[in-house]
């Protein structure tokens, strides 16, 4: 039975008789990884800003997610955890994404010619969404990877360090505006592809949402690019010192107990 | 506004290509990318027609001016030249409309006009949407399968709510003009994808209660990547249909009931 | 040489072609529809308001029946019409309405309780009755004594014809597109098909088929100012004519619209007035129940037309640059009825002329719109003269409009009208004698002489202009053979019709491709139509007397006892001149004896048989006053043998029910 049933599929005679649910299913795993990327990329950024409140309130943060706060100790493998999520998540949702992707040099160019011509705002963000996403491909990977095998060198000193003397602002500066982009232009596609939030008035929300769209962009670059340039400072300045943790001002008389 | 006299002021603006008004009118250049398949020897080309502007001009028109005046062979489609039967879609200016009901007032005084893309090219301006058209109402079952095939004619016509004969009729608006997938960037890498006319084929005979089908028959024919699920929700096809169908809600609807078959 | 067979051959994928086409198709024979364009384009789609069909569902049709759609039908063509066929006709409309909300169609449906509505110029109050909840709702329109115009908002042609083209793709019926019939194959007396060209690449290919329905729809753009698509050029009457067997009849009966916008002639629907909207000149007043203190707007088609330019001959049209014209105003409708109910409308004013008409009135003076004539045939949709030719719509003369068409009656004769036609034409395809039997050396003549025609316009060495020519016929016809005729008129658009005939055999191309080529299109068409034309102008010339939408100034009054016939056109040969032939419709049977139509001029010459059967008729409903209608009408003038079987029978209505009215009438 199974054999047959292996050959019915070989032979490409799988969906003659009931069209199978699977495109039903990716379809929504796509748009649900994509949300769950989207909201965590929000959160993150929100975390990692933190830095521009004080050096403290990020280590506070940060510790916060190794559990610091709740076992008295650091886990950073919590975060490790939660970056393999992460990544599962990138992973399928890329692989899912991928298929809609021009697979040849002339859906290449019959889209882009396309573009051009028909100058029409979601057929263009399109294109952008799906240029900033080949482009996490490459520029997430090295981050996501450090994140998940050095979870401990998250911290005010441990990140400046990496930005600055771990050369990792270039790719920060890319990484920030492909996943902004991404990012934004995904969650407006998703509410207007489940029509979420139509109302009596679809046309009148989809044009609120666009601009809700570009404002939350414009928001999360702003607050990026000013996180990014705080970490670029610090990490400047914690040069000479590369390497060394950071300990905040009140911890610091009794330094045992952290970073064990 | 029962003032007769103010009623002069919009017949000024009406017309339908007559010589009246002597108003200097503007010289346009219409450029048009010509090309026809017969005669593959002659390449893709624009060709630029100079016609002067008449009062009320529509691309029927100025399109039927050139031909009879300076080209004979120039080739496009209308038919009602009323907005009403959707033979009429080209590119005008990189956007697909209705030329029929495109006043030339409302272009500037040089603008082109190209072919849709995706269909099968007759010559110049003309393009095969009907055969595409069949095709895809052949592939969807794009009629209505009666539950009762035979029914007396004699008897009272089964009774329908008038709200939901309202809606039925706002998808049935469609005039198959082809804007929908011209514009359709999807359509245009993926030449199998079912486009916005397809789906709303679907949504409207899902709204019809006198349709035997269940969503398990829709799925069969628009559950997969060259159905519902291939929509990249570019919404390009909500934005050029000349009949302001409800495209991007009614794609949306249809991809959330056939998402939730995926579990069922 | 291409041959392709089929059983049955439809010219034509409107409404009527395609209905043909269902009927034959179900009863097992193959189809083959030819179509200038994707069906759904047809011009069937513009048919903006409704269909008549007696259902009597809301309140202000309450009390209709076949009777009075029958009256009404008759006296709109003023007593031109078949009144076998329109008893046929009106019988069978019900059924298609109904037919039609079996197959999808998303009829507007009555709303129980109060509603507001325009009658007159006033808001009333009516209250639809709760059983009446859901079912096909009705429209007031011209020329009826009730509200029997079923519809889907204002797009009842363009719903009707999505429905009814699906269905044909669902019977997996083949519609050939885009591919143009150009003679028809025909030998001793019968048609077998046709020469079609293949309108993409030039080709031509022989059609033969057991029958030959021709399902072309009107001849409208044999003039300038017609609410008529631009494939609507009468080929299909043109193509009977040519045979010089069919005959063309009462083609001078031309109906023009009210309310085409001015002046580019686009249509805006009856509708429009049948929902209220009123008719006013320069100075804002409302002219019509001056003229017409019964019907006011709602005359008749004919009637209202004349009415208006008569008004403005008077020097009341509103003036403009483009010439005089008067004002439709439906701002009293309101907005929100305006956006759904008149939806085209709306998007007719905003986009071609920048009117909002919730606001502002439409600029209306009357276009052609209808030709009542057409390829005559018999109840049965053959031409007596042409066995196996059929023909079914606008493009027949089956003659139920006889010379003005009530509106509504256009898109309810295509599909009932198709219904019939459709069961007698598989009737003709069961009959073992009229299999095809005639030798392929016959049809590669027709090819043979077709191509030559062709060949010549291509190669040949004419010099004129065959668009010229066109526009010449088309001003000729507007400005001589319009609404008001005269005599003289008449006698110089026929002079010069036969002169731009000739001209036309003499017609050179410019452009000299043998595949798609628009010039040779109208190269060839224009010879076709100005046959056409002719059989309008001289049958309008010879016909001494006023009918229905055929006015002469100099000879207004209707005149039954020289001219209660139907004019009849054939064509021979190299003549320019159609021979015209007349056939007489007999007063003695008639179910509704000729007199005054209750609106328009009440001064018409009796036939001299009319007294006497109006005696009889009265006679025989006073004898049977205590009987049922259908038992009275059955005495007057029996029909119900006339139709196919599977379409016979009464129609249920709330106050006829079923089991009162279907069973016990069978």
């Amino acid at each position: 039975m199974e054999s047959s049933n292996q050959l019915i599929a070989g032979i490409g005679l799988a969906g003659t008789a009931r069209k199978s649910r699977w495109p039903a299913r990716l379809d929504f795993i796509q748009s649900g990884t994509g949300l769950v990327l989207a909201l965590f990329m929000w959160g993150h950024m929100f975390f990692v800003s933190t830095i521009l409140i004080s050096n403290d309130a990020m280590w506070t943060i940060t510790k916060f997610f190794e559990g610091y706060f709740f076992f008295g100790k650091s886990y950073p493998i919590m975060v490790s955890f939660v970056v393999a999520t992460v990544i599962t998540l990138l992973v399928v949702h890329a692989f899912l994404a991928v298929r809609k992707f021009p697979i040849n040099y002339r859906q290449f160019t019959t889209f882009h010619g396309h573009m051009k011509m028909m100058r029409h705002e979601d057929t263009t963000l399109w294109f952008w969404q799906a240029l900033t996403g080949f482009a996490l491909f490459f520029v997430a990977a090295p981050h996501v990877y450090i994140m998940l095998t050095h979870p401990e060198l998250i911290g005010p000193f441990e990140s400046g360090d990496r930005v600055w003397t771990g050369h990792y602002w270039p790719l920060y500066i890319l990484l920030l505006l492909a996943v902004e982009l991404h990012g934004g232009i995904g969650l407006y596609r998703l509410a207007v592809k489940w029509d979420w939030f139509a109302g009596p008035d679809p046309a009148a929300t989809r044009k609120r949402l666009k601009t809700l769209k570009w404002a939350l962009t414009v928001f999360f670059l702003a607050l990026g690019f000013a996180t990014l340039a705080a970490y670029v400072k610090i990490g400047i300045a914690h040069a000479p010192d590369y390497g060394k943790p950071y300990v905040p001002a009140a911890l610091q008389a009794a330094p045992q107990g952290v970073n064990k | 506004m029962s003032d007769a006299n103010s009623k002069i002021i919009p017949i000024a603006k009406a017309g339908n290509g007559g010589d009246g008004g002597s108003a200097a009118h503007r010289q346009l250049k219409i450029s048009v990318l010509r090309y026809n398949p017969q005669e593959p020897s002659q390449p893709p080309r624009m060709q630029t027609y100079p016609l002067e502007e008449a009062d009320g001009m529509t691309l029927f028109i100025a399109l039927n001016e050139i031909r009879e005046k300076q080209d004979p062979s120039l080739q496009f489609d209308f038919v009602c030249r009323a907005g009403i039967c959707g033979s009429c879609a080209m590119v005008i200016n990189g956007r697909p409309t209705l030329a029929c009901r495109t006043l030339t007032k409302s272009l500037g005084a040089e603008f082109t006009l190209a072919p849709l893309p995706f269909f099968e090219l007759i010559g110049d301006l003309s393009v095969n949407t009907g055969k595409w058209m069949r095709g895809m109402s052949e592939r969807l079952g794009g009629w209505l399968h009666m539950k009762e095939p035979n029914p007396d004619l004699r008897r009272a016509e089964q009774k329908m709510d008038p709200d939901l004969a309202d809606k039925i009729y706002e998808l049935d608006r469609c005039v198959e003009c082809g804007c929908c997938v011209a514009a359709c960037g999807t359509a245009r890498m993926r030449k199998d994808f079912v486009g916005a006319v397809g789906l709303n084929r679907v949504a409207r005979f899902r709204l019809d209660p006198r349709d035997a089908r269940t969503d398990d028959d829709y799925y069969e024919v628009i559950g997969d990547d060259d159905g519902v699920f291939g929509c990249m929700s570019l919404l390009a096809c909500h934005d050029v249909c000349p009949k302001d169908l409800p495209l991007a809600t009614q794609i949306a609807f249809v991809r959330r009931k056939m998402v939730s078959l995926g579990w069922s | 040489m291409k041959i392709i067979y089929t059983d049955v051959l439809v010219i034509g994928g409107g409404l009527a072609g395609l209905r043909v086409a269902i009927g034959a198709k179900r009863r097992g024979h193959d189809v083959v529809i030819l179509s200038l364009v994707p069906p759904k384009r047809s011009h069937s789609a513009a048919a903006q308001g409704g269909m008549q069909a007696s259902l009597a569902n809301v309140i202000k049709g309450q009390g209709d029946t076949e009777d009075i759609h029958f009256e009404d039908t008759v006296r709109g063509s003023d007593w031109g019409a078949d009144q076998k066929v329109v008893r046929m006709f009106v019988n069978t409309a019900p059924k298609a309405v109904r037919e039609l909300a079996a197959w999808g169609l998303p009829w507007s449906r009555v709303r129980r309780g109060d509603r507001t509505v325009i009658i007159n110029g006033q808001k009333v109050t009516i209250t639809e009755r709760d059983e009446a909840h859901g079912l096909v709702a009705q429209r007031d329109f011209g020329g009826t004594k009730k509200w029997r115009t079923c519809y889907v908002s204002d797009g009842t042609g363009h719903a009707m014809l999505q429905t009814v083209s699906d269905q044909a793709i669902g019977a997996q019926i083949p519609v050939h597109e885009r591919t143009e019939a150009i003679a028809l194959i025909h030998d001793a007396g019968r048609c077998y098909g046709a020469i079609v060209r293949n309108l993409i690449t030039g080709e031509l290919v022989a059609y033969v088929a057991k029958a030959t329905c021709v399902a072309s729809g009107g001849a409208g753009r044999i003039y300038r100012v017609t609410t008529n698509a631009v494939i609507c050029e009468g080929i299909g009457s043109a193509l009977a004519l040519e045979t010089g067997i069919a005959r063309l009849g009462n083609m001078e009966a031309i109906q023009f619209h009210p309310t085409g916008i001015f002046p580019a002639g686009i249509l805006v629907t009856e509708g429009c007035r049948g929902d209220g909207g009123l008719l006013k000149d320069v100075d804002g007043h409302r002219f019509m129940p001056d003229y017409e203190p019964e019907k006011k707007e709602l005359a008749s088609r004919d009637v209202v037309s004349r009415r208006m330019e008569e008004h403005i001959a008077k020097g009341k049209g509103a003036k403009s640059r483009f010439g005089d014209h008067i004002w439709l105003d439906i701002t009293l409708l309101g907005e929100q009825h305006i956006r759904h109910n008149l939806r085209e409308v709306f998007e007719i004013c905003h986009y071609f002329m920048g009117v909002d008409p919730t606001k502002d009135w439409i600029p209306v003076r009357p276009a052609q719109h209808y030709t009542m004539g057409g390829v005559r045939t018999n109840h049965t949709g053959e031409s007596p003269d042409l066995k196996g030719l059929f023909a079914a719509g606008e493009a027949a003369c089956w003659d139920m409009h006889g010379f003005n068409r009530l509106g509504g009656n256009s898109v309810a004769e295509t599909v009932v009208a198709g219904m019939i036609v459709g069961e007698f034409i598989a009737d003709y395809c069961d009959r073992l004698d009229n299999e095809v039997d005639i030798p392929t050396s016959l049809v590669h003549d027709f090819l043979k002489r077709e191509q030559g025609k062709l060949d010549t316009l291509v190669d040949g060495r004419g010099t004129e202009d065959a668009s010229a020519i066109k526009a010449e016929m088309q001003d000729l016809m507007t400005a001589k053979v319009g609404i008001f005729r005269r005599g003289e008129d008449l006698q110089a658009a026929v002079d010069e019709l036969q002169r731009l005939l000739v001209r036309s055999r003499n017609i050179g191309l410019r452009e000299k491709a043998r595949g798609a080529n628009p010039e040779l299109v109208t190269a060839y068409r224009v010879q076709k139509m100005l046959k056409v034309a002719l059989c309008v102008a001289y049958g309008a010339l010879v016909r001494t007397e006023s009918r229905g939408a055929h006015f002469r100034q100099d000879f207004p009054r209707r005149n039954d006892a020289e001219w209660l016939k139907r004019t009849l056109a054939s064509w021979k040969g190299e003549e320019t001149l159609p021979s015209l032939a007349w056939e007489a419709l007999d007063v003695g049977t008639m179910e509704l004896p000729p007199g005054w139509r209750g609106y328009g001029a009440k001064d018409y010459v009796d036939h001299p048989d009319t007294p006497g059967r109006a005696a009889d008729v009265d006679a025989v409903k006073a004898k049977m006053a205590d009987a049922s209608r259908f038992d009275v009408q059955e005495a007057l003038m029996p029909y119900d043998e006339l139709l196919p079987e599977p379409l016979r029978g009464r129609n249920e209505r709330i106050d006829e029910p079923m089991d009162k009215t279907c069973e016990s009438g069978k």
